[in-house]
């Protein structure tokens, strides 16, 4: 299965997982189709227990899942790790609280066996492009909360992946330094065009950044609709109030809610 | 300032009840006292220290090398953990006593020393280590797993340095029992240098000053141990702990449960259960000892047994468990009650918590079992004494586990009561008392061991009673037999303490708290 030669992005057929919960089994994931094209962003939105996470977990290869085939750049999950075809970043900055922000960021590439010293470059690139310059030496403790989640959005970054992650990267932040940061990211990733999937729960954000969201429904988590999202980029601040940006927000919503009984 | 003053206080009215001898007339001397017949023993100082230092150090390193590699060694392969989980217990339960006339008799110069260091600090360390290991932010893994690393990666890059500060905790705690086991092992060794051998030799001498030196400089050396770690822990610990708490917990930190068909989990329980005896007889195996003084579990059932006077050396060892149980379960429960009313205390009166704990810690790091010679002088050779010791050696850790553990519990449980008008007894009855109840458990697990060991130290030294005695009297006569078989008796007894309060551990926990 992994040629390499197939399409790039995402391709996701026929994927299922359960859990065992309490002894019982639990499905996690019904039976799930999903591409992502290559540079596409689409972010997946749910309410809790719709799977979205597990979804990201199965394309990152860290849970296997029971049947179905992922591909990501036509690797399997394991294998696309072991390339460093992917880049990952969790709602927790999940930071090495002994290690500095520095160290932090090259933390991918001594795992892939990247020789970090000739990446000094790019990480000082990274480091200024999420705005920490100064900050270079300092630990994880020493950081707020926003500047944390900008170290782990640059450590998700450099290893110049192509396939990138992101499991509710802001879900922790306030609303205002949120919306900073879905600029921010829109702008990094403009510079990278990575093909990206974006979990999330938060409707305006996922439109805000996405080409396309997944909704997604839970008890047992599948794919309820995908709507498009056409907004020109880059998108400013101001779309968050546009009509035409509530009004597919109402969408969005009418299919989070449509099965909820 | 204060504690300058408050410790001149102290050191006043221990001089006034030395000089003026309120206490078993004389047994207790002034410090000025202590401090003179130090001096005048300066000369032969330098040389007990060293021979009890020495191989205290051998043995922390050999010991905690094992506990560190067989730790690393338990997350990698964790069915590893499962099949050495009886050896761990029974090394856990071993009243380190015990174990001192076998290595006396097996081993020449310093060996059983280090032996029985090395055995006592095995426990603290591997498990401090274990849980370092185990207990990491899920999430890190994940991270170092979606760039292809795997169980190694996860090891090096962030199991190990996340450990450091459980493992200089486990160092900390392991440090004294290092000077506790050298000391121990001198007893009955005859060796003449060692402060042990230095304690019991000055016994007899109507010396109570000497005697307080002695012991207070073994403290000394146990509480540089446990400073110096402590400092490296400090050093280790800052901009370590996680700047944010994990919501999963990492699954490997589950680690010591079993899964699997119940087959499987009944011969991994059987074999572990054996694994303690084949690892016994493996030893002796290995070393070659003459099989006159060395017995395997073969041996020891033999003794007890199928030998032809097994029916009297059966007799002898029921008596003698009849005299030391009882005793060590009375001990303990006064240990442990008390720390337990204490402990229930601090929940509404936290600034009692707070001016016990340093003194706990303190005295924690004291080798106590190895100071019973001043026990003894103070209080006699009846079982005041030997009860004494029991409560010091249990009272303190006890107290320390319970009070971190309430210390967890959550505020705001007491303010719901406060809030409705619940007074401090309220509290302590509806929240207090249902949270202490695990660590009540934990503590008494964890100081079981201890409590059969005071008992059987204050009798071999002093009381001339139940195993200990036992012990004593069969050291005198070259009854090997009789020595495996109250060694044997000892650890088995201790393993089935831990087991049973294992067991009442899960039911209450299940019941009561899901």
């Amino acid at each position: 299965m992994s040629s390499g030669t197939a399409p790039e992005g995402i391709r996701i057929v026929g994927a299922t997982k359960s859990f065992k919960l309490d002894g019982a089994p639990f499905l996690a994931l019904q039976s799930t189709d999903l591409a992502v094209a290559q540079g596409q962003l689409v972010a997946v939105i749910g309410p809790s227990g719709c799977g979205k996470s597990t979804l990201l977990r199965l394309i990152a290869g860290l849970e296997p899942a029971d049947g179905g085939d992922i591909l990501v750049d036509g690797w399997t999950p394991a294998e696309a790790a072991r390339r460093g075809v992917l880049g990952i970043a969790f709602q927790d900055p999940a930071l090495l609280p002994w290690r500095s922000v520095l160290a932090n960021i090259a933390l991918p590439l001594q795992v892939l066996g990247r020789n970090v010293a000739e990446a000094k470059g790019r990480i000082a690139e990274l480091i200024a492009l999420v705005g920490l310059r100064g900050f270079e030496t300092a630990r994880p403790s020493q950081l707020s909360g926003g500047m944390r989640q900008r170290v782990a959005i640059a450590r998700a970054l450099v290893t110049e992946p192509s396939v990138l992650l992101l499991d509710e990267p802001f879900g922790a932040l306030d609303q205002i330094l949120r919306r900073n940061m879905n600029l921010e990211l829109q702008r990094i990733w403009m510079r990278q065009r990575s093909t990206t999937l974006l979990v999330t729960h938060g409707i305006d954000e996922a439109l805000f950044l996405a080409d396309r969201v997944i909704v997604m429904q839970a008890r047992p988590g599948r794919i309820a609709a995908s709507i498009d999202v056409a907004f020109p980029r880059p998108r400013p601040l101001s779309l968050f109030s546009a009509p035409e940006f509530a009004a597919l927000t109402a969408q969005v919503a009418d299919a989070l809610h449509t099965g909820e009984g | 300032m204060q504690r300058l003053a408050r410790l001149g206080i102290f050191l006043a009215v221990w001089e006034a009840i030395g000089r003026w001898q309120l206490i078993g007339s004389g047994a207790l001397p002034p410090p000025s006292a202590i401090l003179v017949q130090f001096w005048a023993d300066r000369a032969v100082y330098p040389a007990h220290v060293w021979a009890t230092f020495w191989p205290a150090g051998i043995g922390f390193l050999i010991g905690d090398a094992a506990a560190i590699l067989l730790a690393i060694a338990f997350v990698l392969v964790p069915v590893l953990e499962r099949l050495l989980r009886g050896f761990n217990i029974a090394i856990f339960a071993i009243p380190p006593i015990t174990l001192s006339p076998l290595l006396v008799v097996a081993f020449q110069g310093t060996t059983p020393q280090i032996v029985l260091a090395a055995v006592t600090v095995y426990f603290p360390t591997m498990i401090a280590t274990l849980i370092g290991l185990r207990e990491i932010d899920p999430r890190f893994a994940d991270i170092i797993r979606a760039y292809g690393g795997g169980t190694f990666t996860i090891l090096w890059r962030v199991r190990l340095r996340a450990a450091l500060p459980s493992i200089m905790t486990g160092l900390r705690i392991a440090a004294p029992s290092a000077v506790l086991g050298a000391i121990l092992a001198e007893f009955g060794s005859g060796s003449r240098w060692g402060l042990g051998s230095f304690l019991l030799g000055s016994m007899g001498q109507a010396n109570p000053a000497r005697l307080w030196g002695i012991g207070l400089c073994a403290t000394a050396l146990a509480a540089c141990g446990y400073l110096v770690f402590s400092l490296l822990g400090a050093l280790a610990a800052p901009g370590t702990a996680a700047t944010t708490m994990a919501i999963r917990r990492d699954p490997a930190a589950e680690g010591g449960k079993t899964q699997g068909p119940l087959v499987v989990r009944l011969a991994l329980m059987l074999a572990s259960f054996l694994m303690p005896f084949l690892l016994w007889q493996g030893v002796l195996d290995l070393l070659q000892i003459s099989p006159v003084i060395a017995r395997g579990p073969l041996g020891v059932w033999r003794v007890l047994v199928t030998g032809f006077d097994a029916a009297d050396e059966r007799a002898a060892l029921v008596a003698a468990l009849e005299q030391s149980v009882p005793v060590s379960i009375l001990g303990m429960a006064i240990g442990i009650g008390g720390a337990f009313v204490l402990a229930l205390v601090t929940v509404v009166r936290p600034a009692v918590g707070r001016a016990l704990m340093p003194p706990s810690l303190l005295l924690q790091t004291m080798p106590l079992v190895a100071l019973t010679p001043l026990v003894v002088l103070v209080l006699g050779r009846g079982l005041t004494a030997t009860l004494t010791i029991v409560f010091a050696v249990t009272f303190f850790p006890a107290f320390l586990v319970m009070a971190q553990g309430m210390a967890n519990t959550p505020r705001a449980a007491r303010d719901v009561i406060q809030v409705y008008g619940g007074g401090a007894l309220q509290q302590i009855w509806l929240v207090g008392l249902p949270s202490s109840i695990p660590y009540l458990f934990a503590a008494a697990r964890l100081v079981a061991p201890s409590a059969l060991l005071g008992v059987i130290t204050a009798e071999w030294l002093a009381t001339g009673y139940g195993l200990g005695n036992l012990l004593n009297e069969a050291r005198g006569e070259l009854d090997y037999g009789m020595i495996w078989a109250v060694a044997f008796a000892s650890v088995a007894v201790s393993v089935i303490f831990y087991l049973l309060v294992q067991a009442a551990e899960t039911l209450i926990n299940r019941r009561f708290f899901g």
